[in-house]
């Protein structure tokens, strides 16, 4: 039988050739998907943010616990539809307009998936134009900001503004994050929700999506 | 016209201009710079280290502190200044102060996203900081390991993975050199050249401007600059001001 325990523990430990090879027996075995995901997958990403928020984990570990997690994912995803299995909320990521950084943006948008998010990631130097179509076009709940340079998170502003006069403020929550963004920028620039590391980002997506 | 006494404290990343003003100022500047290393800190830390800098002048000699600096991600909001006014350029970062004008940076800026900027004190400066890079976020947040540590530590399939993500520059394809003027030779320029030969980039040079460096030690103190009056702090204005003095 499948040990689902190791899978688990691949992910924490960033396992992927492992991960994918217990998800593929679970699978053969008939194991629930759903089981997989919310009692071993999502758990797993859990405890790497946790290990990351005790100091006991660094970017590298997180980095590579999500790449473990999304092996198995990619293991899953063609039975999810039938599972029965619901995204907790789909979320649009991206580096703002002029901005070509994309660390913090591709670890938050692995951790989000990790956490049960599903992802459109729209890159960097996406424009508030590109933000607003995500909304009307994708059906996205939260839009996640990230900007690394004080002379681009202007345009975290501007897409709070262009959201604004589109009319679909109230449909969507918007969430920031980068280097020189802080809690007071967020309150400033009316965003919901602000974290200042991808571990917090899951909770934080959770709280706006009404599931923690 | 009567001179002025001005400490100034800057980054070492203008060493050579700077130095060159202050050989042409009419004023009187005293001279301290600051490893460009803590712009690799955190704002928090390059914050403090520059705040006890301005706290350690001593009340009466000068007439103003200048600060050789740009924003630099907020490391430098949030200073305050004690007895002595400071004084700092509206710029997001050193390359505005390189290029001469906030306007001419933005040009740069938005017409060639993915320029990575080199000038001499970028080249020569800094790479080698060994009491500050424990303390740098790189560090901190193990940005800054080898694809050899990542091997040890990871496996070699990780550590491949990892090395892709971690890439900073993944998205930039050109770098320019800022020729400003006081270089020896061409050594820089061709140091440039050789790094973008090897990444496969663009290489491109523009001439600097060292117009606000000078009117940073020589004034007018116009719009191009903020004067922090004692007792003031420098805050981010998140807009085209870049920074403003509030109580």
């Amino acid at each position: 039988m499948a040990d689902l325990d190791s899978l688990k523990e691949a992910v924490i430990s960033g396992d992927a050739n492992t991960a994918k090879a217990v998800t593929e027996a679970a699978v053969a075995e008939g194991i629930d998907v759903q089981v997989i995901v919310s009692d071993y997958l999502i758990p797993a990403m859990d405890e790497v943010g946790r290990r990351f928020e005790a100091n006991e984990y660094f970017v590298p570990e997180l980095l590579i616990g999500a790449r473990a997690m999304k092996t198995s994912m990619a293991v899953l995803k063609p039975l999810l539809a039938d599972s029965g299995v619901k995204p907790v909320a789909k979320v649009a990521i991206g580096t703002v307009k002029g901005d070509l950084h994309d660390i913090g943006k591709n670890l938050v948008a692995s951790m989000l998936e990790g956490g049960g998010f599903e992802i459109v990631d729209l890159g960097v130097d996406v424009s508030p134009e590109q933000f607003i179509q995500s909304v009307q076009e994708s059906g996205v709940a939260i839009i996640c900001m990230s900007a690394l340079l004080t002379t681009t998170m202007g345009s975290m502003k501007d897409t709070i503004q262009a959201l604004n006069a589109a009319g679909l403020r109230d449909k969507v929550q918007v969430m920031i994050g980068g280097a020189p963004i802080t809690q007071q920028y967020a309150n400033e620039i009316g965003a919901d929700g602000y974290s200042d590391n991808a571990s917090a980002a899951v909770s934080c997506a959770r709280k706006l999506a009404k599931v923690a | 016209m009567e001179s002025q006494r001005l400490q100034l404290i800057a980054c070492e990343v203008f060493t050579r201009e700077l130095c060159a003003a202050v050989a042409g100022s009419s004023n009187q500047v005293d001279l301290k710079f600051l490893p460009k290393g803590l712009h690799s800190l955190g704002c928090q830390r390059m914050r403090s280290a520059i705040q006890d800098c301005i706290d350690a002048v001593p009340e009466g000699r000068y007439d103003a502190i200048c600060l050789g600096f740009g924003l630099c991600n907020n490391g430098l909001a949030e200073l305050r200044a004690g007895h002595t006014p400071l004084v700092m350029p509206r710029a997001h970062d050193c390359i505005t102060l390189f290029l001469g004008s906030r306007q001419r940076y933005r040009e740069q800026f938005d017409n060639n996203p993915g320029t990575y900027f080199l000038t001499s004190g970028w080249i020569e400066r800094g790479d080698t900081d060994e009491q500050l890079q424990p303390l740098s976020v790189e560090h901190q947040t193990g940005l800054d390991l080898s694809y050899q540590d990542m091997v040890d530590k990871y496996g070699e399939d990780n550590a491949k993975f990892l090395y892709e993500q971690l890439n900073q520059t993944s998205n930039y394809g050109r770098y320019c050199y800022v020729e400003m003027g006081v270089e020896p030779d061409d050594r820089y320029q061709r140091e440039t050249q050789r790094r973008a030969d090897d990444k496969g980039w663009r290489c491109d040079t523009v001439r600097g401007d060292m117009d606000l460096l000078q009117r940073l030690l020589n004034g007018p103190w116009d719009d191009d600059f903020i004067t922090v009056a004692p007792g003031q702090r420098i805050a981010a204005s998140y807009d085209d001001r870049v920074v403003e003095a509030k109580p």
